[in-house]
């Protein structure tokens, strides 16, 4: 029974087209000519409850208009949408309800306030009862370990603070689903990894359905089985982690640190760096313990292993291939 | 049902915004002092006018006053919960307004309440203090109907002049910069609305009522209060109606805006 229905959605801009030459500015105001931008173009997919899904592209491919579709801030060109059994721009205070959203780049939480009364005033504009909000906040003062900083104003926070003071926020009143938009970025390692163990937990604890968009791919191999690739508004690749790898990186590397290795029949020699070389091999036809062994057969090896690709570069090949 | 939540929410955030204000407690004087000081200035003006001419359009000191104090008051009482509508272009182009979409309480609350400007008690003590002063000296028969009514006219006022200022606003959806609009109607408030309108002629006396709806604040009803209907352009029912034209242009200005939000574009796609 899938959470989140999204078929043929399509969101276009308009803007009056700029004029060029004398007087501008106000022939730009007064023009009916527009430019249109198709920043989702025909966009499908569904998400089950309690999966976890990375939604990828480049900058501009049109992710973050699908979120603020799917988060009812903005209203669809054309398509549908919904969240739960809800429309979500026209039940906008119903979906809200349902939802926890964290932008990475934006807080929502009160500036000029401690973290504290950010975390009463949500509970009170959710309505959670006092008992349950201050459960909750008990427990996420421990899982997010806010409670150094929670009587200082958010202003004074650091990034990392914020963020985690952001997600404690948006998770304190039990919404089924949760998007985060690039939740991870600017933090450093540690920070990054707090973040989503935390995420990890919710939804193996709470079945929380997650739709992630990051530009940090260890967030989505972390915790993502299923991403959808988006890129000139459409769907480029929807489907597992590990089929994608296959599909468009079928190759693995076998590294061989060994004194001196010319070639091996079923694979190719890619590079050579200090007494270590790279060999590539399709698995498929190669199978790996049969290299290894002819590997080991003819030559003198002090250390070996396989690397996988790493999704960034499978990525990187999958946008270069589409130009 | 509904109404009551809205107003325990609007408390409940416009009680942080105050919380958040008060983090800076020595602007709060100084706006205050500012509000006071800005519309001093104007009230000076007049009565320098008024010394050297003894009276603008048959109305003397107390009657100008009692105008003055009226349309200072609407405007106080609009500006107290208002004021944040100043700060519409910016949180529409730089997408603040996308976390109160995401949020069960109405974005225009939300808006409102992002912060609030002290200032705007400065124009609302003042507003009270000459409305009261100049209530005492003008020449009005204070029955108790007269009284309810002078209140009915301040809500009004500060309703009239706040849908228009929203209305402006709306307009930010699709135009993306509305400051430059709702800094002129700013303008022709407090330019024009301080004057018995018909020194300015009939054709503007026209259009300050009915295309531009200025004269309901406080020229209408005080015109009425001071038992000065004969030199009204329009009938006196108008004078007395003008609290419900109040209601009827927030009322659909609201209507406008609700409309309008969707053609929101959030910043960055």
């Amino acid at each position: 029974m899938p959470v989140i229905e999204v078929a043929d959605l399509v969101k276009e801009f308009r803007r009056p087209k700029r004029q060029e030459g004398s007087f501008a500015g106000l022939r730009t105001l007064l023009t009916r000519e527009q430019t249109v931008k198709r920043a989702v173009d025909g966009i499908s997919f569904q998400v089950a409850r309690g999966e976890m899904v990375g939604y990828l592209g480049p900058n501009g491919a049109g992710k973050s208009t699908t979120i603020k579709m799917l988060t009812g801030i903005l209203v669809p060109t054309s398509g549908t949408v919904r969240v739960a059994g809800t429309v979500p721009w026209r039940d906008r205070a119903r979906n809200a309800r349902q939802i926890g959203v964290v932008f990475g780049q934006r807080s929502q939480l009160w500036w000029d306030l401690p973290l504290r009364d950010s975390l009463w005033l949500t509970g009170r504009l959710y309505d959670v009862p006092t008992a349950r909000f201050e459960e909750k906040r008990r427990q996420f003062t421990k899982v997010l370990d806010l409670g150094s900083f929670l009587d200082t104003p958010v202003r004074q926070l650091s990034l990392g603070q914020r963020m985690r003071g952001d997600l404690a926020a948006a998770m304190l009143y039990d919404p089924s689903i949760l998007y985060l938009d690039e939740p991870t970025v600017g933090l450093d390692v540690v920070a990054k990894e707090r973040i989503r163990a935390f995420v990890g937990e919710l939804n193996r604890e709470s079945g929380t359905t997650v739709v992630l968009t990051t530009h940090d791919l260890d967030d989505v191999e972390e915790l993502c089985d299923r991403i959808v690739l988006i890129d000139h508004g459409k769907v480029a690749y929807d489907g597992a982690v590990a089929e994608l790898k296959t599909r468009y990186a079928p190759h693995r590397e076998l590294v061989v640190q060994t004194d001196a290795l010319e070639s091996v029949e079923g694979a190719e020699v890619v590079r050579r760096e200090e007494g270590k070389v790279w060999l590539r091999f399709d698995p498929a036809r190669t199978p790996p313990a049969a290299l290894v062994a002819s590997v080991l057969a003819r030559h003198e090896v002090t250390d070996l292993s396989i690397v996988e690709p790493e999704l960034e570069s499978v990525i990187h090949r999958i946008y270069a291939d589409r130009g | 049902m509904r109404a009551l939540r809205g107003l325990r929410v609007y408390l409940l955030l416009a009680g942080a915004a105050f919380r958040a204000e008060f983090q800076y407690r020595g602007n709060l004087f100084i706006n205050i002092i500012g509000g006071l000081f800005y519309q001093g200035v104007g009230l000076a003006f007049i009565w320098a006018v008024l010394d050297r001419f003894g009276q603008v359009g048959g109305w003397g000191l107390p009657e100008i006053a009692f105008l003055y104090g009226l349309r200072l008051t609407a405007h106080g009482l609009w500006l107290l919960p208002g004021h944040q509508l100043v700060h519409v272009d910016e949180v529409v182009i730089e997408g603040e307004y996308d976390r109160y979409l995401v949020r069960p309480v109405s974005p225009l609350v939300q808006l409102l309440t992002r912060r609030v400007r002290l200032s705007s008690l400065g124009d609302l003590a003042g507003g009270v203090v000459l409305l009261s002063i100049a209530s005492a000296s003008a020449p009005v028969d204070w029955t108790p109907g007269a009284v309810g009514f002078l209140l009915l006219a301040v809500l009004g006022g500060a309703l009239v002049e706040g849908a228009l200022q929203l209305a402006a606003s709306a307009l930010v959806f699709r135009m993306k910069k509305v400051s430059p609009i709702k800094f002129a109607i700013d303008m022709i408030f407090s330019d024009f609305g301080n004057y018995p309108l018909k020194i300015f002629g009939s054709a503007a006396g026209f259009g300050l009522t009915f295309v531009f709806p200025l004269a309901f604040v406080a020229y209408l009803p005080a015109t009425v209060l001071l038992d000065r209907e004969d030199e009204l352009a329009v009938p006196a029912w108008l004078g007395w109606g003008a609290p419900a034209v109040g209601v009827l242009l927030m009322y659909a200005a609201y209507r406008f805006w609700e409309r309008q939000t969707r053609h929101y574009e959030s910043s960055g796609h």
